[in-house]
């Protein structure tokens, strides 16, 4: 997978500059998940983030007793995973490929440490999580209105 | 004015309140509350009506709704209503049998403007019953696909069992000329579908924004978060079309129930440019 070709879906890597975007390049690979396949899980590490390239991930919340309740899903071009950006760096939700998915995976550990040395790259990425956080509260927030209860 | 200028419009309206009998012919429950319905008239003259368009819908007895049509507006013979069962009077539209008589006024208001979609990309955002006034779009449009860009369809709806025309969406998804995306915002164990709002899968959906069409039906609060991330995506609010509902009565311009600021939406609507609307969708008291 060329990450360049993803360079203009992805929200993340079109704010990136050159330099930082050859960075993320050098701490990529390619992951594909067959459908039904999990991706992490709630409470685990969050030491890598990922950028959907075809197929879909659901995020999903499980607990005792009952089915896993899908919450959101991420499709080609969505960051899948913010909480790798934030201590203690564990995922909140746990990630299943919804059908056949290919992402890019990244080192998310070195691109902290990058972001820890390099104040420019921390706000690129800072800016890009933030904005996502904010996208995905305001979609949660009309998901909560119930608009189409029929009465 | 003489006597006789202000008795013209007087029988004029007195003529457009007068129903027209119809018989129910099928009924196909699309889910828990909402079923479609068609209908044929008695008299055997066909409905023509443009796709936006509505009718004033009368069970016998109970009263009287305006009503969306949702069928094929290439098949005027037969008209079709999709209805959810939301008060005393659709509650008995839902309960309807074959063979049972209705009275039908219209069709009434101002309808998409395909015809200005032509040779542009179309975008069509629906959420839940919101569908039904926008399936003769697709209709309309899939009937002489040649003539539009890119078209595309994206649904919301409340849960996987709250989908309507289950079947188009199938058989619009299988084709490889539109583009579909449908979203729920509760799943179930079985649904390996989107969740989450519709905003959400717009960034899927390729358009130009500076040829394209957007045309929007369901909550107005749905409508609002679409219009404004189709006008991220550069689009003029001048190309975005919404459906705005009120408590319509006479639906002929009479009565003024259905008044939405300067506009009595069952004349000048219910499908009216965003551009115009956007301000009022902001006023509670509206």
């Amino acid at each position: 997978m060329n990450l360049q070709s993803l360079r203009e879906s992805s929200e993340l890597l079109k704010r990136l500059t050159n330099t930082e975007f050859d960075l993320f390049e050098s701490l990529s690979s390619e992951a594909h998940l067959v459908s039904g396949e999990i991706l992490f899980e709630e409470g685990g590490a969050a030491d890598a983030f990922y950028i959907v390239v075809k197929g879909k991930i659901g995020l999903e919340l499980t607990s005792p007793g009952r089915s896993p309740m899908a919450i959101q899903t991420l499709g080609p071009g969505e960051l899948v995973g913010v909480s790798w950006f934030f201590p203690p760096f564990r995922w909140n939700w746990r990630a299943r490929a919804f059908e056949d998915t290919t992402l890019i995976a990244f080192d998310a550990g070195e691109v902290r440490r990058q972001c820890g040395v390099n104040r420019d790259l921390a706000l690129d990425v800072l800016g890009v999580v933030a904005e996502e956080t904010a996208r995905r509260l305001h979609r949660t927030r009309i998901q909560l209105l119930d608009l189409y209860r029929s009465s | 004015m003489t006597s006789a200028a202000r008795s013209e419009p007087a029988l004029g309206a007195a003529e457009a309140m007068l129903p027209r009998p119809f018989r129910v012919i099928s009924t196909h429950s699309e889910t828990q509350d909402t079923v479609t319905l068609e209908l044929e008239p008695e008299d055997g003259a066909a409905l023509s009506f443009l796709p936006g368009q509505f009718t004033m819908f009368y069970v016998f007895g109970i009263g009287e709704v305006p009503i969306s049509i949702s069928g094929d507006p290439l098949s005027p013979g037969t008209l079709v209503h999709t209805v959810r069962s939301v008060g005393a009077v659709t509650a008995a539209a839902v309960g309807l049998s074959v063979g049972d008589q209705v009275g039908i006024r219209g069709p009434y208001g101002v309808g998409w403007p395909v015809g200005a979609a032509e040779g542009k990309d179309l975008v069509v955002v629906a959420g839940g019953i919101g569908l039904a006034p926008l399936r003769p779009v697709v209709l309309d449009v899939l009937a002489r696909r040649d003539r539009f860009g890119v078209v595309s369809v994206v649904y919301g709806s409340r849960s996987p069992g709250d989908l309507l025309f289950e079947e188009d969406l199938h058989s619009w998804r299988s084709r490889f000329d539109m583009e579909v995306e449908v979203t729920v915002d509760r799943a179930n164990d079985s649904w390996l579908g989107d969740v989450g709002v519709v905003t959400g899968l717009l960034p899927r959906i390729a358009f130009d924004p500076t040829k394209t069409v957007a045309m929007l039906c369901g909550p107005e609060i749905m409508m609002k978060v679409v219009a404004s991330e189709l006008a991220l995506r550069a689009m003029s609010p001048e190309s975005v079309y919404v459906s705005v509902e009120r408590n319509m009565k006479c639906a002929i311009g009479f009565c003024g129930h259905c008044q939405f600021g300067p506009d009595f939406l069952c004349r000048d609507g219910p499908v009216l440019p965003y551009a115009q609307v956007a301000d009022r969708l902001r006023v509670p008291e509206l």
